[in-house]
C-alpha cells in the first residue's frame, strides 16, 4: 500500500469520524431532551453501539457507494481524494452553521462532483443515484408516519393506566433500549458509507479485486471512527434536533428513536444510503404531529429541509472545483 | 364537509408516497403503497374523530357546555 493510498483512506476515516461527530448527535437528541441520560452519558451509549453495528448488519450500503453511485473506471485516487474533501468541506460549513444536514448525501454529492468534473456526466450511474434521490423523500416521510404510529399505538395501549409517574419511568428506561437500536441503524448507514469509499480506493489499486466484500479491517476501523466521533459529539446540532423541532416527552422521544431505528434498519438490509438526520427529524415531527400540527415548529423544520435539498449540489459543486486543480497532478 | 388540517396533512403525505412511486426501484414500490395506505388510515380515523368532536361541539344546546376543568392542582 502506498503512502497516497494510506492518506486517502486517513481521510475516508477522518471524514467517518467527522460523520459521527456532525451526524451521530441526532441519536442522542431525543434522551438528550428528555433527561433520560446526560449528555455525556449519551454521548458514550450511542459511541458504544455505534461501534457494535459491525455485530449485527452486512455491508450491503458499503456495496451501494462503492459500485453504484459512480461508474468504478473513473474512481482514481484523484477522484476519491476530491470527492472525500468536498463532503468534509460541505459537514464543516453546515455544522457551523448549525444545520442538521446529511453527510451522507454530503458523501454522495462529493463523488458524484469529482467525478463528473473527472470523466464528465457519463460518469454517473443514473439507477444508483435514482435510489439515493427517491430515499431522500421516503425516509423523512417513512419516519414521520412510523412516529406517529408507533406513538399513537402507544396512547391505545396505556391510555387506561391511571399510574402516570411509573408510566413515564418505564418510557425513561425503555427509551435507553430505542436510543441504542437507532445507534445502531445509525452506525450500520453511516459507518458503511465510509466502507464503501475505502472498498472503492482497494479496489481502483488493484489491492482487492472488483467484486471483493469488505475487509474485516475496513468494517472495524469504519466503527471505530464513527464512533469516536460520536465520543466528541456536535452539540449544536443536538440543540437544533432534540428541542426546536418539537418539545419531546419520554414517551415521545422512544416512539421517534424506534421509527427511525425501523427505517434504518429496513435500509441498511436493503443497501440504501440514508439519512439519519432525514430520518429521525421526519420522525420527531411523526410524534409532534400527535399533539396537533402547530405543536412542530415549522419554520425549523423548513430550514432543515433547505439544508437537505442543499447538501447533494452544494457538496457536488465543492468536490468539483476541487478536483480542477488536481486535474494536472501525476 | 370541512377537512381538518391534520387530516388533509396525512392525506397529503399518502399522496407523495403515491407520486413517489414511479421512480422508485420496482423492488422497493410495495413499501411506498404500505405507507400511503396507513397514512390514508390516519387521515379517515382523525377525520372522524375531529367532525363527530365538531358535532358533538354543536348537539350541546346553549348554556348546557360545562366549564373547562382548572388543571391547577388543588391547594395544599
Amino acid at each position: 500500500m502506498t503512502p497516497v493510498i494510506v492518506f486517502i483512506i486517513g481521510v475516508a476515516l477522518a471524514f467517518d469520524f467527522f460523520n459521527g461527530f456532525h451526524d451521530a448527535a441526532n441519536s442522542i437528541a431525543t434522551v438528550v431532551s428528555t433527561r433520560v441520560l446526560s449528555p455525556r452519558q449519551a454521548v458514550a451509549w450511542a459511541a458504544f453501539f455505534n461501534f457494535a453495528a459491525f455485530l449485527v448488519f452486512g455491508t450491503a450500503v458499503a456495496a451501494t457507494i462503492a459500485k453504484d453511485v459512480v461508474d468504478p473506471t473513473v474512481l482514481t485516487n484523484k477522484v476519491i481524494f476530491a470527492g472525500l474533501i468536498g463532503a468534509i468541506a460541505w459537514d464543516v460549513i453546515t455544522w457551523f452553521l448549525g444545520l442538521p444536514t446529511s453527510s451522507s448525501h454530503a458523501l454522495v454529492g462529493g463523488m458524484a462532483g469529482a467525478a463528473v468534473a473527472s470523466a464528465g456526466w457519463a460518469a454517473l450511474i443514473s439507477s444508483g443515484l435514482q435510489k439515493i434521490a427517491v430515499f431522500i423523500v421516503l425516509s423523512p416521510l417513512i419516519g414521520l408516519v412510523l412516529g406517529f404510529t408507533i406513538m399513537v399505538s402507544v396512547y391505545w395501549i396505556f391510555h387506561r393506566r391511571e399510574r402516570v409517574e411509573g408510566l413515564n419511568r418505564g418510557f425513561r428506561r425503555m427509551q435507553l433500549v430505542s436510543a441504542a437500536a437507532f445507534s445502531l441503524g445509525h452506525g450500520a448507514n453511516d459507518a458503511q458509507k465510509t466502507m464503501g469509499i475505502i472498498l472503492a480506493v482497494l479496489i481502483a489499486n488493484n489491492i482487492v479485486p472488483a467484486d471483493s466484500e469488505v475487509p474485516l479491517w475496513v468494517v472495524l476501523a469504519s466503527h471505530t471512527a464513527i464512533g469516536l466521533g460520536t465520543l466528541f459529539g456536535g452539540w449544536r446540532i443536538v440543540h437544533t434536533m432534540g428541542s426546536k423541532i418539537t418539545k419531546i416527552t419520554p414517551v415521545g422521544g422512544m416512539s421517534a428513536e424506534l421509527a427511525a431505528a425501523s427505517t434504518l434498519f429496513f435500509t441498511a438490509r436493503a443497501g440504501i444510503p440514508v439519512s439519519t438526520t432525514h430520518t429521525i427529524t421526519g420522525a420527531i415531527v411523526g410524534v409532534g404531529t400527535t399533539q396537533r400540527l402547530s405543536a412542530v415548529r415549522w419554520g425549523v423544520a423548513s430550514r432543515v429541509v433547505w439544508a437537505w435539498v442543499l447538501t447533494i449540489p452544494g457538496a457536488f459543486v465543492v468536490a468539483y472545483i476541487i478536483y480542477l486543480p488536481l486535474k494536472g497532478f501525476g | 364537509m370541512r377537512i381538518s388540517r391534520r387530516a388533509l396533512f396525512f392525506f397529503v403525505v399518502a399522496a407523495v408516497f403515491l407520486v413517489m412511486i414511479p421512480p422508485t426501484p420496482p423492488e422497493y414500490r410495495w413499501l411506498n403503497l404500505v405507507m400511503a395506505g396507513i397514512s390514508v388510515f390516519w387521515a379517515v380515523l382523525l377525520w372522524i374523530e375531529e367532525a363527530s368532536h365538531r358535532r358533538g361541539a354543536l348537539d350541546e344546546p346553549p348554556g348546557t357546555v360545562a366549564p373547562a376543568e382548572s388543571t391547577e392542582p388543588p391547594p395544599s
